[in-house]
């Protein structure tokens, strides 16, 4: 009994200390379940954004951009790091004179401009300067916070850099100022039409610091950059520049508009050098007019002239027609339809050769030669040569060229388009059609991207994938080259000066009216060229130079053909190719 | 606590011989609790021991965390420096590249008086033939015209003053005079000269330039 009495209050006292602390204990879990609710149910992701964003960094980790190299693998275009110095004004406000005097000297700025950016009112954000090289800005920044000035930082602003300046400028273009987002503006060239290919992708980072240093084990994912691929062209940037030298004094010399000049590698259809001129610098293309940045060898059409009369005869040879000793009575005047076509040197009848007519550039006998032509054979040797057609190497702007519809073709026309009238070619697609002469009849696609790469269409362009296919016979293009090595005779042909000593040279002539821009007419003045490839007999290199609109009064074999011979007989030397040793072609021009 | 239960005494036993011997017996017969011995295992040991380990483990994390934040330091010190030092090797690339300019170095060499190398000679090594026309190379202006500052459209004056300015290559200048003299010289021979003079060019494609005015496009 007595047991019983002493234990009943104990087990009381505990149940009560049970409940009480479970009461205590329903109350604040209770509180935590508010709470709970609060957090979760109300409005948790501003709770889980706060909660990420203490002391949670995330960086962008920038995407090299690819270079552009040439064949050799020397920079045509090189991605540098680059950072852009910016200013919060209310921080730099009262120090701005001191300041602006240190930043326009170390890094070059105007002081006004810049003292103006470092006062203003109402910003916390100004552009002091803008890609420099990340060594040269950070060095900058630094001095002045070890003068006591604060309010300047550093942000990763890529910068573009064009070593070679005007080197292959036309072809390669160039980079504006990047957009605010710190993404490329490519504006011209092989750097807008390959933009994807060369850009890459922008990775992240996002970690934890504290005071600046990264915590360790915090919570740290990295999504890498993939970094954009070099782009590798054809282009030979040493015979670039020379090229376009040599091209720069013709196009000067001859008082000329402007000038195109291409050197392709025979059998591969590598474009060695494709200049223009004028360029421009693309290291600073802001001082030179937009109309520079295109590359006209690509983007101009014009007609070709008596460069024409090659094709004309390697089609009719090929088609059986006619051969380079068929003989031709040629008159002083041929009067057809309706208009009479003559020769650009006065003569009475004459007796030459088909070889003749080429080496002496007659329009007359090209007509009566083309007359040979089966119905609709002449278009579909143009065509086959590629004219009409874009050469789809890669640069965005490229002309097609006009070559007249079947419809168009009336025998008129046709009579033209023999001579090398009537037609429009870009200098890239001529030197392409005059290279198939030059590599045994075989049209080779001309290339600029050495290998393979994918435009921003999603083509893909380069001398991986260029395609062949034959045009002519070899025997037709032999025969076709037999003749054009006449036209650099001093005693048969009309170009001397495109002679390149010590080698075999076949190369044609063009003197062509041009097509005025504001009468849409021939307006009196020419476009005068020279194509041909070395050495005749087992050639290597095509070069066809161009230049429009010459002042002093020269024509296709006095103005294009000496810088044909220098760019020629440079090429020739620069790739160790020995003379083949051989005799030159007799062929008879007259009988 | 002291122990309870001892066994019986020696006094009880009978002190007569067989009554004693059995008292003996019965006596070692009887079951006696024997005291539990009880060793107490010592503490001390055991406590410093789970304190060393406690103590080294927080310590050891301690240490190992501080390590950890000291390498994050060193970590962040040293991309600096990475940067700062790449930023300084594109800076000399970039400098490297300028001066790989060929403008640049045609103009160096230029100066120390390098020219231009006319057409080389081959030199087969089997049969030891020499193919080519080898030309030594003249002393002179190297000829490497400037890059146009900036670009204006040449107009017929200018044109017209233009030929004196034109810069040329001395080793190439062969082909040309020759064709000059020949211009010169043919008397016999007009045609020869073909396209390259202008009065021959404005008679050149004679149809076409009866198409003047036609407006074809």
């Amino acid at each position: 009994m007595g047991r019983v009495s002493r234990r009943r209050p104990t087990r009381g006292a505990a149940q009560f200390r049970l409940r009480v602390g479970f009461i205590v204990i329903a109350m604040v879990l209770s509180v935590f379940a508010a709470r709970l609710v609060q957090l979760q149910g109300i409005d948790p992701r501003q709770y889980a954004q706060m909660a990420a964003k203490e002391g949670a960094v995330s960086v962008v980790l920038p995407a090299e951009r690819g270079d552009i190299l040439d064949r050799n693998g020397e920079a045509l275009a090189d991605s540098i790091d680059g950072l852009m110095v910016v200013a919060d004004p209310s921080l730099t406000r009262e120090d701005a004179p001191e300041l602006a005097t240190l930043l326009s000297k170390r890094l070059d700025l105007d002081y006004f401009t810049t003292l103006e950016r470092l006062r203003k009112t109402d910003s916390r954000f100004q552009y002091v300067a803008r890609q420099i090289p990340a060594a040269e800005a950070t060095a900058a920044v630094e001095a002045a916070q070890e003068k006591g000035f604060t309010g300047l930082y550093t942000r990763d602003d890529p910068v573009r850099v064009y070593p070679d300046r005007d080197v292959a400028a036309n072809l390669v273009g160039f980079l504006g100022t990047p957009d605010d987002d710190g993404s490329a503006r490519p504006l011209a060239g092989l750097e807008d039409s390959f933009d994807t290919y060369l850009a890459g992708h922008d990775g992240e980072a996002r970690y934890q610091t504290a005071s600046g240093n990264r915590i360790p084990l915090g919570d740290a994912t990295v999504d890498a950059a993939r970094d954009g691929q070099d782009l590798v062209t054809t282009i030979d940037s040493d015979l670039q520049w020379r090229v376009q030298r040599w091209l720069q004094q013709t196009v000067q010399g001859a008082g000329g508009d402007s000038g195109y000049a291409v050197v392709m590698d025979t059998r591969t259809g590598e474009v060695l050098a494709l200049a223009d001129d004028p360029t421009y610098d693309a290291s600073e293309p802001e001082a030179y007019p937009e109309t520079l940045y295109t590359s006209r060898a690509l983007s101009d059409v014009y007609e070709p002239g008596s460069v024409g009369k090659v094709l004309t005869a390697a089609g009719l040879i090929d088609a059986g027609k006619v051969t380079a000793r068929t003989r031709f009575e040629v008159p002083g005047r041929l009067y057809r339809q309706d208009r009479p076509i003559s020769d650009y040197f006065e003569h009475g009848t004459i007796r030459l050769t088909l070889a003749g007519i080429i080496a002496k550039s007659s329009n007359i006998g090209t007509v009566m030669a083309n007359d040979l032509y089966g119905n609709g054979q002449q278009r579909r040797y143009l065509r086959s040569f590629g004219i009409g057609q874009k050469t789809g190497v890669g640069v965005a702007g490229e002309s097609r060229g006009i070559l007249p519809s079947k419809d168009a073709w009336t025998s008129q026309s046709a009579d033209r388009i023999a001579f090398g009238q009537s037609y429009s070619v870009n200098a890239l697609q001529m030197a392409a059609a005059v290279n198939t002469i030059a590599n045994g009849g075989v049209r080779i696609d001309p290339s600029v991207v050495k290998g393979s790469a994918t435009l921003d269409d999603g083509t893909v362009v380069g001398s991986d994938v260029a395609t062949s296919h034959r045009v002519v016979s070899e025997d037709a293009a032999r025969q076709t080259a037999r003749m054009m090595e006449r036209v650099v005779d001093p005693e048969a042909g009309v170009a001397p000066a495109a002679q390149v000593p010590g080698y075999r040279v076949a190369g044609k002539t063009g003197t062509a009216q041009r097509v005025g821009a504001e009468c849409g007419c021939y307006d009196g003045t020419y476009t005068v060229s020279f194509a041909g490839f070395a050495p005749a007999d087992d050639p290597r290199f095509t070069v066809y130079v161009v230049v429009q609109n010459p002042r002093n009064g020269g024509g296709g074999g006095s103005v294009a053909g000496p810088a044909f011979s220098k760019i020629m007989s440079y090429t020739l030397g620069r790739y160790g190719v020995a003379p083949t040793g051989t005799e030159p072609s007799r062929l008879a021009v007259e009988w | 606590m002291s122990s309870v239960l001892r066994s019986p005494s020696p006094r009880s036993a009978p002190s007569r011989g067989a009554r004693s011997r059995a008292a003996d017996a019965v006596a070692r017969a009887r079951l006696a609790v024997v005291p539990r011995v009880r060793r107490r295992a010592p503490r001390v040991p055991f406590v410093s021991l789970v304190s060393i380990l406690l103590l080294a483990g927080v310590v050891g994390l301690l240490l190992f965390n501080t390590s950890l934040q000291q390498a994050s330091f060193t970590a962040t010190q040293l991309e600096d420096q990475a940067d700062r030092l790449s930023a300084r090797q594109q800076a000399l690339a970039m400098e490297l590249d300028a001066l790989r300019d060929p403008q640049q170095l045609a103009r160096s060499a230029c100066s120390i008086g390098m020219v231009v190398g006319p057409t080389a000679a081959f030199l087969d090594l089997d049969t030891g033939a020499v193919s080519g026309e080898p030309q030594a190379a003249v002393a002179g202006p190297c000829g490497i015209a400037p890059r146009r500052p900036t670009y204006e459209p040449p107009t017929a004056a200018a044109a017209a003053t233009r030929p004196e300015q034109v810069p040329v290559d001395t080793p190439q200048l062969t082909t040309d005079t020759r064709a000059q003299e020949q211009n010169g010289n043919g008397s016999g021979n007009a045609n020869r000269t073909g396209d390259s003079t202008r009065g021959n060019a404005q008679q050149s494609d004679g149809a076409a330039t009866a198409n003047r005015g036609g407006g074809r496009r």
